[in-house]
């Protein structure tokens, strides 16, 4: 890939680095652009991007949780119209005590990926108004999309499993000893012995 | 006098929407003050589960997520996996990925064409396009063995090359589409109450409309061009000949020909996959699935699905597993924060006209 191609999403990069000292930015690929910030320069950077270079469009909002390195990865995705270039501004928050500013008076619609947010990895959004409760209802165990949080311990924990079922054993098996049928030949191969 | 408002719970059930959400509706007489979707009725989980399986176990279940249109959510999967890994997709496959896109599309169409009419009580219209979009799903059953969840397009290509004679019957089923077609102008489009129903309500600002997360054809009914096929080619659609319609009404009505004309537009682009697809592999093998590793990165990629931007992001800390899959289908704006927006002044009668209109899909929004 020359350098031709990649002219306007290096540009952004420069741009980007020039305005705001402590952010590092690279270009991943043609129309992609990835760039590292402070947590609490978050809100400016993406206004900055929105009303003065074009990043008009919200794509996404997405968090990726790392225990291993004590922190949570908050990554906004934004698409410019005109460059057609989609730019990624990343964040680490630290996983103690994860809070970070809220940003839905730049985009409406980050309103609903921050509740959803703070309800699947337990992040506090300061200042977001909106109800409490996204998609899961009288929760009150540790955020289930943590990486830490056990799927099959909660189930244990919660449910119990139907008479009946404990062995989930060959429904052809009790078809026989409640009919005292044969099987027939060409099902005895899938059999599990 | 101004009325007292009362609190009206709509849904979770919805005419001509696939599955469940409910709006809270704050109505004065039959008009909406204020709209509050509640979603909740069928999260599955699929971003949990998928962080607990591998890489190809991940694939079969990411079609599940939608049920309409599950091709787009395969193909963002392969798409994205091949771009963390690096991994080549042989021609072919590219091009049968980009006919099986488009007969979803056409699928997709059909089944909102019912949907749209459902909800205004023309009910002649889902008995004959439902039907209709049979065919296709038989087109998909002969290809890849399973009618609505298909499971074809995997990392590396798709799971099989084209049957024999299988073109064939894909060009008979496109011509029989494009006669139908013509019915419905009569029996949908050129039908007066249809228009007045239509026309007029669900107005989305077209200043505003990029900057509240609309995409897909609500937007190019706002009068903007905006299409993922085009500005961020994927795929081989650069080598396809096609038109991106738009209109300007940014009601339902505008929506409404907007589909109908990329309906128009997505036969001619089956019909030209059909044409000048070459020959070759289909597939670049995966190593032992229990042993492959992807390396550590992440990748956003998206399609034009046909409700609008179909995103995925994924992240891979180097493990055969997943780190994060986080999906964004188009109804996770239309059908939260648009749509309560655009219901206020609207009437009862038209919440599920104009949530038919924006290709509502819940189970996107849960996942």
């Amino acid at each position: 890939m020359t350098d031709t191609i990649l002219d306007k999403e290096q540009k952004l990069v420069q741009l980007l680095e020039q305005t705001f000292k402590k952010l590092s930015g690279k270009v991943v690929r043609q129309r992609r652009v990835t760039v590292s910030v402070e947590k609490e320069l978050v809100p400016s950077v993406l206004s900055y991007a929105k009303s003065q270079l074009g990043y008009i469009h919200l794509s996404h909002i997405s968090c990726v949780d790392w225990p291993e390195n004590n922190n949570f990865e908050i990554i906004y995705i934004l698409w410019s119209p005109a460059d057609k270039v989609q730019l990624f501004i990343k964040t680490l928050i630290n996983r103690e005590n994860p809070e970070i500013d809220n940003v839905d008076m730049i985009w409406k619609h980050a309103n609903t990926y921050e509740r959803e947010i703070r309800e699947m990895y337990g992040i506090q959004f300061n200042g977001l108004v909106g109800a409490q409760e996204f998609i899961l209802e009288d929760w009150d165990d540790m955020p289930p999309m943590r990486r830490d949080f056990d799927t099959v311990d909660y189930v244990d924990n919660n449910y119990t499993f139907r008479p009946g079922r404990e062995d989930a054993g060959d429904v052809r098996e009790e078809i026989i000893k409640r009919s005292g049928e044969d099987i027939p030949d060409f099902a005895k191969k899938y059999s599990r012995d | 006098m101004r009325e007292k408002a009362t609190t009206l719970y709509l849904g979770p059930q919805h005419p001509g929407i696939t599955g469940n959400m409910m709006i809270k509706l704050k109505v004065e007489g039959d008009t909406v003050v204020k709209a509050e979707t509640h979603v909740g009725y069928l999260h599955r989980g699929f971003e949990k589960l998928m962080e607990r399986r591998n890489w190809l176990q991940s694939f079969t279940i990411v079609c599940r997520i939608c049920v309409p249109e599950p091709d787009p959510n395969e193909l963002n999967y392969s798409r994205a996996v091949e771009e963390i890994e690096g991994r080549a997709v042989p021609e072919r496959a590219e091009w049968i990925r980009t006919m099986m896109m488009e007969l979803s599309r056409l699928a997709s169409y059909l089944l909102w064409f019912g949907g749209q009419n459902g909800s205004s009580g023309l009910y002649t219209m889902p008995q004959w396009s439902v039907g209709d979009r049979d065919y296709i799903l038989d087109l998909f059953e002969e290809l890849t063995g399973g009618r609505v969840y298909h499971m074809y397009i995997w990392p590396g290509g798709v799971r099989r090359d084209l049957p024999d004679g299988f073109a064939d019957k894909v060009l008979q089923t496109m011509d029989y589409l494009e006669k139908r077609l013509k019915k419905y102008d009569d029996l949908m489009f050129a039908n007066t109450i249809f228009q007045k129903r239509a026309q007029g309500i669900g107005w989305i600002d077209p200043k505003k409309a990029v900057e509240w997360g609309v995409v897909g054809p609500p937007l190019r009914a706002a009068g903007i061009k905006s299409d993922v096929r085009i500005d961020d080619p994927y795929l081989i659609y650069d080598k396809l000949d096609f038109e991106v319609p738009t209109q300007t009404g940014s009601d339902v009505w505008s929506r409404a020909l907007i589909r109908r004309f990329e309906f128009e537009q997505s036969i001619s682009m089956v019909r030209q996959c059909i044409e000048k697809m070459p020959k070759g592999e289909v597939y670049n093998k995966i190593p032992n699935p229990m042993k492959w590793t992807i390396p550590a990165g992440d990748a956003y990629v998206k399609a034009e699905s046909a409700r609008g931007e179909f995103g995925y992001y994924v992240v891979s800390d180097g493990s055969d597993k997943p780190r994060r899959v986080h999906v964004k289908g188009p109804a996770y704006v239309h059908g939260v924060t648009l749509l309560e927006r655009i219901l206020v002044g609207a009437n009862i009668a038209d919440v599920s006209f104009i949530m038919n209109s924006l290709g509502t899909c819940p189970p996107e929004i849960e996942r």
